[in-house]
Order: structure tokens, then C-alpha cells, then sequence
């Protein structure tokens, strides 16, 4: 029998598995150390779930073994987690997607070994409606998060003309993503459009620097603007979330400034948190991300 | 190039047309193969016989026509061969019709007649006539061991050949149910608006307008799954030539942002008017 740990949330009590087991081998980052992240960066991380169907990437067996990616919510949760039908074309049916709406949710889902949250730029009850776009910029080696510190600042010069507020994190990963908090009516047809259109833009201006076709073999030593995922069916790593990286690396807020600070040094530590920095980071900055949420933009008609 | 399908000649009276028969229509259906989902290796199909579940080799294989459950007149494939319809190789005309007598449902398929060695002028001669009295041909012909009725006419710069259904084969329509009757009539002034609203939609008919959406949206899947990109549940709205558009546009708009003088002055130079 695995050992089991009981512990009570708020209201509900859960039972937690295996937390000795070693989740990231090269710090020896635990799962139970992974469940308290988590619960200690709910605070921070919960509104940016709110109502939003979440893929949950599962690593049974730590970050370095075999994953596999959630989206109908197992058929196992308690029945306080709640759910939201998703119409799935290419499946012909609905489904189930989790909604991780408190702390207790979050911990249930960090005990089935959820490393990575991954959740959709729409709430579940306006699925057509991205509240957000999203640029996700991904360094084909030799090509570093510093090449990328450089195309998120195009990108934020750009949105500036506008008169926009745009906002970079970190992937978690190796790349940095920026977001544009819409929060008003609109749809994927017109932000995916928009999104391909800047990056086509910024490949046309860079073309040595930026590229904006997926295909490999034209992204070595440039960064990839992937205008794709402004897509209904697809999900993008929630901030806050972790990754599955060698260390306990989180997708993280940052500022322009720190942006800037890292291009001019060509400091790629410089935009690498792990668990404990972003809880520190959270705790002196509050939550750099909250605009996403409640910020009401307009994209500019063209 | 177009390779031809059958060679022969358009004959009638004492007139012999030499020609060859290309394919009209290439279908854009795609095609798939059938793996194994785990390893990609290909599936093999195999005749067996259910009973005793050994596998029958082609030889063995004849044909059996049911005539009632689970009874079967069998027929060689040599005793079919005796039945062919002699191969004549030519493509008798029988009438010249108008083309308008002909309802659509009759045609089947659309191949293009060439002139073979030498008939080009006989060829043209026929064709012109054709034109000029705007008839088309219906004759017969033999095209694997099977006999087609077929309309000839022109279209475009060479004679085009559909293959036609038999009058038997056409489902009469006494046979259908719910035909409108003599109660439904309509008024003359229901006519009169649905004659107004046709009216507003005529257009010319271009078949360039009418695109084949999922085939271009699974060629396009295919192409980019070789190419080994990450695969969307649905492709981009946009077609290729809009996007650039769109990306000229945003080009154009921040140029127009950048030379617009900041919002402070213009407000001044109004107020000075």
C-alpha cells in the first residue's frame, strides 16, 4: 500500500500519496514540496483558474519520466470538484473539463501528480471568447531566452503604438510569452488573425532574428512567435504553474524592466525562477499577472 | 500530361473521326492507407472464407450471383468473357439533339476527346458543325467490356464526351412519394415574389466561386503533420493571401500611428482655428 497522508482544507479532507517521492531528481524536489507550492502560491494562482477548462499534465512518476495530458476530468474526483461540458469537435462530444476553483481543487489535482496546469485563453462559458492574447516566443537552439527578451520587447513596442498594455512572463521553460488582456468581446478568428499578422510583421522587419512558420527546420538560432495558440481547442501553461523542467522551474510574471535588464546583460538567469523565488516574488510584488484578468482592451481595427 | 484512357474513332455515316479519350475530371478525394496504430505498418487485407477461416487465393476465387438467401449461380470469369460487348473500337454517333432535350441527370462522367494522327482537320470539321448547329451527338461506344451510351459536344476548344445513364437506370417518378399536387399552386402573386427574390440572386455562373473546403483542410492538415508541426483541432480561418493583408495592413496602421503628432498638439491647433 502506498503511504497515504490525510490532511483537511478548508472544508474537505483529502488523502495525499507518496509525498516523499522524488519529483525532480537533480534538487530532489519532492511531491509533497510540489503539493505545498501549490498551496501556498494558490492565493496568487486560483484566479487565473477561475472558471477556465484546465488540461492537466500528469507526471506520475516525477518531471524526468512519462506524462501524459488530462482534459476530461477524471471520473474519480470528489464530487466538490466541479466540471464544464466543452464541445470537442474532433471527438464529437463534450468534454468534461476540471475547474479548479479553490485550494482544495488545486491540491486534489497536484496529487494526481498535475506538475503542469495548461488552461484555455476562454472561460468554460464563453468558449468562443478568448479573454486574452497570447504570443508564445520559443528559442530554436542556439538561440536562448535572451534572443527572446529582444522579440518580446518588438512586441511590446508594437502594442505600445496602440496604446496597449502588454504583459511578459516566463514560460517556465525555455522561451518568455506575452500576453494582451482583451476582456471584452471578440473572438479567435479576429485575435489568431491579429496575432499571425504581428508575427508575420516582426519576421518580415527581423528576418534573421524572428521566425513565424512552426517548421523546425527554419527555427534554428531564431525565436519562434507562435501566433497559434490563440485557438479554441487549445490551452496554454497557466501562470504559476510548474514545469517539468530538471529543476522546479515556474511559469512566472515578470516585469518590463526585468525584460530589458536581461536583454542588455544577456542574462538568461536572470528570467529563471524556481518555486521558492516565486513565492518570495509574490509575497514582496503581489501578483504582477492580475491585469490579464481585469484589464478591458480592445484590439485596433485595421 | 494527360495520358489517354482509350483510342478509337468517332464514326457515323461514312465518316470515321480517329481520337483518343482523356479524363475530363481529376476528383480531389483524398485517399488513405490503412496502418496499424502503434507501429504504422501497413495492413494487408486478406479473402478468407468465414467457415473455415483459410485464405482463398485468387484462383480459386469465382463469381456468384445471389438469388435467394444463400444460394448462388455461379459464373466464370470466361463464360462472362463470351458476353462482352464487342470492342469495336469506335464511337458510333446515333442522333444529333439539342442539348437542352437532354436533362442532367442523365450524364455520368466527363472525358475529353483529342484528335488521334492525322484527323485534325476531320476533327475540327466536326466540331465546328457541331457548333454551328448546336447540336450534340448521342452514340454508343465500348469502353472496358462495358457499353456506354454517351453525349459528344463541344466545349471549349475540344470535343467533350460524357458518359450518360440508360433510361433504365433513371429512377421514374411515379416511384417517389410526396409529389406536389394540383392544391399547391401557387398565386400569381406568390410567383411574382419568388420571381422578384430569384431575380435578386441571378448570377453568372462561376465555378471558381464553389471551393472544395475539406479537401484543402485535410490536404493542409497532411502537409503540415509531414513537416512535423504541432496540429490544431481546426486550421486557421484565414486564407494565405488574406493574412498578408492583414499583415500589410498592421504594417500601414503603425506607420500611420507613428507620423500622427501626439494628441496634446492636435487638440491645440484645433482650439487655435
Amino acid at each position: 500500500m502506498p503511504a497515504k497522508t490525510f490532511v483537511r482544507i478548508a472544508d474537505q479532507e483529502l488523502a495525499l500519496s507518496n509525498l516523499d517521492k522524488i519529483f525532480y531528481p537533480a534538487t530532489g524536489f519532492t511531491k509533497g514540496q510540489m503539493i505545498d507550492y501549490y498551496t501556498r502560491i494558490a492565493p496568487a494562482l486560483l484566479p487565473h483558474l477561475a472558471g477556465r477548462p484546465v488540461t492537466l499534465k500528469r507526471y506520475p512518476d516525477g518531471a524526468s519520466d512519462d506524462f501524459f495530458y488530462q482534459k476530461e476530468c477524471p471520473s474519480h474526483r470528489p464530487d466538490w470538484v466541479p466540471t464544464a461540458p466543452v464541445w470537442s469537435e474532433s471527438n464529437s462530444r463534450n468534454i468534461n473539463f476540471c475547474l479548479l476553483a479553490d485550494t482544495p481543487a488545486l491540491v486534489w489535482a497536484a496529487n494526481l501528480a498535475a506538475l503542469e496546469l495548461h488552461t484555455s485563453l476562454s472561460l468554460a462559458v464563453a468558449v468562443a471568447t478568448p479573454t486574452m492574447m497570447v504570443f508564445d516566443l520559443d528559442p530554436g537552439p542556439p538561440a536562448t531566452v535572451v534572443d527572446c527578451t529582444r522579440v518580446a520587447l518588438w512586441l511590446k513596442e508594437v502594442f505600445d503604438h496602440y496604446g496597449l498594455v502588454s504583459l511578459p512572463k516566463t514560460s517556465g521553460s525555455k522561451g518568455l510569452q506575452v500576453y494582451v488582456p482583451l476582456n471584452t468581446p471578440t473572438d479567435y478568428d479576429h485575435t489568431k488573425a491579429f496575432a499571425r499578422a504581428l508575427a508575420q510583421l516582426l519576421e518580415k522587419r527581423h528576418p534573421d532574428e524572428v521566425v513565424s512558420r512552426m517548421t523546425k527546420a527554419l527555427r534554428t538560432g531564431k525565436v519562434l512567435v507562435d501566433w497559434s495558440q490563440n485557438d479554441e481547442h487549445k490551452t496554454t501553461v497557466c501562470v504559476y504553474s510548474l514545469r517539468a523542467r530538471p529543476r522546479p522551474t515556474v511559469s512566472t510574471p515578470v516585469t518590463w524592466e526585468e525584460v530589458s535588464a536581461a536583454w542588455e546583460k544577456r542574462d538568461a538567469a536572470a528570467l529563471t525562477f524556481e518555486a521558492g523565488d516565486v513565492l518570495n516574488r509574490v509575497e514582496r510584488q503581489g501578483d504582477l499577472f492580475a491585469p490579464v484578468l481585469a484589464l478591458k482592451q480592445q484590439l485596433p481595427s485595421l | 500530361m494527360q495520358r489517354p484512357i482509350w483510342s478509337g474513332a468517332i464514326s457515323f455515316g461514312l465518316v470515321n473521326v480517329p481520337v483518343k479519350l482523356y479524363n475530363a475530371v481529376r476528383k480531389r478525394t483524398v485517399s488513405f492507407h490503412q496502418l496499424r496504430a502503434k507501429d504504422g505498418c501497413r495492413i494487408r487485407l486478406k479473402k478468407v472464407c468465414p467457415a473455415d477461416g483459410a485464405e482463398v487465393p485468387a484462383e480459386n476465387i469465382v463469381k456468384g450471383y445471389e438469388i435467394s438467401p444463400d444460394r448462388y449461380v455461379t459464373v466464370s470469369a470466361e463464360e462472362l468473357q463470351t458476353l462482352y460487348p464487342q470492342a469495336n473500337r469506335s464511337i458510333e454517333i446515333e442522333d444529333f439533339v439539342l442539348l437542352e432535350e437532354i436533362d442532367p441527370l442523365y450524364f455520368e462522367q466527363s472525358y475529353y476527346l483529342l484528335p488521334d494522327k492525322g484527323a485534325a482537320k476531320s476533327y475540327k470539321l466536326l466540331m465546328t458543325a457541331m457548333r454551328d448547329t448546336g447540336r450534340v451527338a448521342v452514340a454508343r461506344f465500348v469502353l472496358r467490356n462495358k457499353e456506354y451510351l454517351a453525349a459528344l459536344r463541344p466545349a471549349g476548344l475540344a470535343l467533350s464526351l460524357a458518359t450518360m445513364h440508360f433510361a433504365d437506370e433513371v429512377i421514374p417518378q411515379e416511384e417517389l412519394e410526396g409529389l406536389p399536387g394540383e392544391e399547391t399552386a401557387p398565386t400569381d402573386r406568390e410567383l411574382a415574389m419568388a420571381g422578384q427574390l430569384i431575380e435578386s440572386l441571378t448570377a453568372k455562373f462561376d465555378p471558381n466561386k464553389y471551393r472544395n473546403e475539406y479537401y484543402r483542410r485535410v490536404m493542409d492538415l497532411i502537409e503540415r503533420k509531414a513537416e512535423g508541426q504541432k496540429i490544431v483541432a481546426r486550421p486557421a480561418a484565414e486564407e494565405g493571401a488574406k493574412v498578408i493583408d492583414l499583415m500589410a495592413a498592421l504594417e500601414a496602421s503603425l506607420a500611420a500611428v507613428k507620423k500622427k503628432p501626439p494628441v496634446k498638439e492636435r487638440r491645440k491647433r484645433a482650439s487655435a482655428r
